[in-house]
């Protein structure tokens, strides 16, 4: 029997892939060429067809499905049985983690059950399935960091954002669904009042993306960075320095400890450009910054710059946006 | 409620940050460390900080709690101890453990080892993740061989109303926030949407002169030659190429535009 890569995917009612789901299968992908192993994909959460159905499209050997209506919303206590024994299942040594809100509690909880290790932000796999090791982010990503491991379990491993190529989608390539058989358990942790429904687009979605950051000066100059998104038919973002300071809400954090969006254009505007920040932006197709400080790091990342004062830029850009002939 | 706060010292993400920014960030010969040759500060992870935060909330809101703070780590480990003392914890242990720094299961075990000794420990309260290595792996890995409820990305924490047997969790998510319930013992990480940790008062800074970290070694809860789980090999500094057209103008008009044709040359915007 030949061993697998597995990749733990939690999946929404209704959902398809997301890109994460998506590289994260890459990933899987490009560490079993080579190395003789097998992709498998699980997939956990209720109403999860699609998914199921997409994965075996998109290349995995084997998809097993966990379908369940209490798991319409991820709970440690009811997923990490299931994550076990998918592993189980497939014998795998090296698990792919697709980055999403859940894995402060999925990815070290998974490891630590089954005696293994976790490393979260992996740009890159090294070694083989027995001895794998990573390179992962460290500070935000200033620095990267090799690790080795040494425990008996496997390796569950969290992707940083686009570290792999979606698999090319075969459109018809199935393979049969396996279940894995729902575990009785009884969470210690419930949900009291669930946080309201996301209307609107999401930032992620985004093609265009219009941050500010602590170089706006005050928490009312926001207002043009909000109507500049509007005026460009994109979104507002932020740093965190503001959101610290609630000139921006904390849905609007873009960065390692934020949304990590990848629109077409990402303005950063009054914002100097620390590894946390880029860590959310740093893959967009094209990066325009504008700051008075013509060293800001900022530039290193940008395409495009300006080097003024934003209070002055952006009623410009508005005109602009607004005004397609001028 | 006795409640236990661990605190990670860590290097100043700011510091590195400045480095970084610069270009000058380098590591040394150690291969697994910066050279900023001394001038960053290590300091108490900001996370940290504001579990302790939390849980003195949690002790201001009326609730009857000691509060322990607790760090793993070398030497000079135990300075933050004294920042936790001076903002309101009423005990501190420092266990000594001279490789404490990047692998969280290792602090997990021991601290697990700690909590088990102590016996009476009802909530811990972590931070979402160390600032230097950006893993959050030692409250799950605590949580799940404490056998206790674990809650990531805490913005609060509450008594739950009728009940001493579980805390009443705000969390932030995705879509905002959320509210749990989750059974005691837990593990609570909390979040920076806590807002800010307060200062020390002079009067907790004179506590934190006559109460000096308790100190234990990391040998008495693990076995003196255990590998790391995650082993640190190396530290890299990757290159960012900068690649920037600044655009340049008479004034900000000018620069705007000359901006705004580019991106419409290269069919990025359809407005
Ligand atoms: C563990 C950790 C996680 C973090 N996570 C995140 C995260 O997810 N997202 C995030 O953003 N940050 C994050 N940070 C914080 C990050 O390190 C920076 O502190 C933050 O991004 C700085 O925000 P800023 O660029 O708005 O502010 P600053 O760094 O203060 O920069 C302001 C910039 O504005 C420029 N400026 C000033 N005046 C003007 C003007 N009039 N016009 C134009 N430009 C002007 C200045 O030259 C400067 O470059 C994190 C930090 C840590 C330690
Ligand atoms: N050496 C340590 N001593 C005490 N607490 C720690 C230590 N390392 C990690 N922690 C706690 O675990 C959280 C996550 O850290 P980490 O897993 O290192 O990212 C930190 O915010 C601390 O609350």
């Amino acid at each position: 029997m030949s061993e697998h890569v597995l990749v733990l995917i939690s999946a929404a009612p209704g959902a398809t892939l997301r890109a994460a789901d998506r590289e994260a299968l890459g990933a899987a992908r490009a560490f079993a060429e080579g190395r003789g192993l097998a992709v498998a994909c699980a997939v956990i959460g209720h109403d999860v067809q699609a998914v199921a159905t997409e994965a075996a499209e998109r290349g995995a050997d084997r998809v097993l499905v966990a379908d369940a209506a209490e798991l319409v919303t991820f709970n440690g206590d009811r997923f990490i049985p299931l994550a076990v024994a998918a592993i189980a299942a497939t014998e795998a040594r090296v698990v792919i983690v697709p980055r999403g809100p859940d894995l402060l509690e999925l990815v070290p909880r998974l490891a630590a059950r089954l005696d293994g290790a976790s490393v979260m932000g992996v740009v890159e796999l090294r070694g083989d399935a027995q001895d794998v090791s990573v390179v992962a982010t460290a500070f935000g990503g200033a620095a990267h960091a090799v690790y080795r491991f040494n425990a008996p379990g496997p390796r569950i491993l969290a992707l940083a954002p686009a570290v792999a190529e979606a698999p090319e989608r075969v459109a018809g390539r199935a393979v049969a669904n396996e279940p894995i058989a729902p575990s009785e358990v009884v969470p210690r942790v419930e949900v009291v009042t669930p946080a309201a429904p996301l209307e609107g687009p999401r930032l992620e979605d985004a093609r265009v993306v219009v941050s500010g950051g602590r170089g706006l000066g005050a928490a009312d100059r926001y207002s043009m960075i909000v109507s500049l998104a509007k005026a460009l038919g994109g979104m507002p973002g932020a740093s965190r320095a503001i959101v610290d300071d609630a000139w921006a809400t904390p849905a609007q954090q873009v960065g390692l400890t934020g949304k990590i969006v990848v629109p077409d254009i990402y303005f950063a505007i009054g914002i100097s450009g620390a590894s946390q920040h880029m860590a959310g932006c740093s893959n967009a197709r094209c990066i325009v910054a504008v700051n008075t400080d013509p060293q800001a790091p900022i530039f290193r990342y940008a395409d495009y710059g300006i080097v003024a004062d934003c209070l002055e830029v952006l009623p410009e850009l508005i005109r602009l946006a607004g005004d397609p002939g001028a | 409620m006795h409640v236990l706060v661990c605190a990670k010292r860590v290097l100043d993400p700011d510091g590195v940050n400045g480095y970084a920014l610069w270009g000058r960030l380098k590591v040394d010969e150690s291969g697994r460390s910066f050279d900023t040759g001394g001038t960053v500060p290590r300091i108490i992870n900001a996370y940290d900080e504001q579990a302790l935060e939390a849980a003195l909330r949690l002790r201001d809101a009326g609730v009857d709690c000691r509060i322990t703070a607790l760090t793993v780590g070398g030497e000079d480990a135990g300075e933050i101890l004294k920042r936790c003392v001076a903002m309101g914890a009423d005990r501190a242990i420092h266990v000594f453990d001279a490789e404490a720094q990047t692998d969280g299961f290792r602090v997990a075990r021991i601290v697990a080892a700690l909590v088990g000794e102590l016996a009476d420990v009802d909530l811990v309260l972590c931070g979402r993740q160390g600032s230097d290595y950006d893993q959050g792996a030692m409250p799950g890995a605590l949580a799940e061989w404490l056998g206790a409820s674990l809650v990531t990305m805490a913005s609060g924490v509450a008594a739950e109303p009728g009940t001493d047997g579980a805390v009443r969790v705000t969390r932030a998510v995705p879509n905002g926030e959320e509210m749990v319930r989750a059974q005691l013992p837990a593990v609570v990480s909390v979040s920076n949407e806590l807002g800010q940790p307060r200062y020390p008062s002079s009067r907790g800074m004179l506590a934190a002169r006559r109460t000096p970290p308790e100190r234990r070694e990391a040998t008495e809860f693990v076995e003196a030659g255990e590998t790391a789980t995650v082993e640190l090999v190396q530290l890299i500094v990757p290159d960012v190429q900068g690649q920037c057209e600044v655009i340049e103008g008479e004034d900000v008009r000018t620069k705007a535009a000359g901006l705004m044709a580019r991106l419409r040359e290269r069919g990025l915007l359809n407005v």
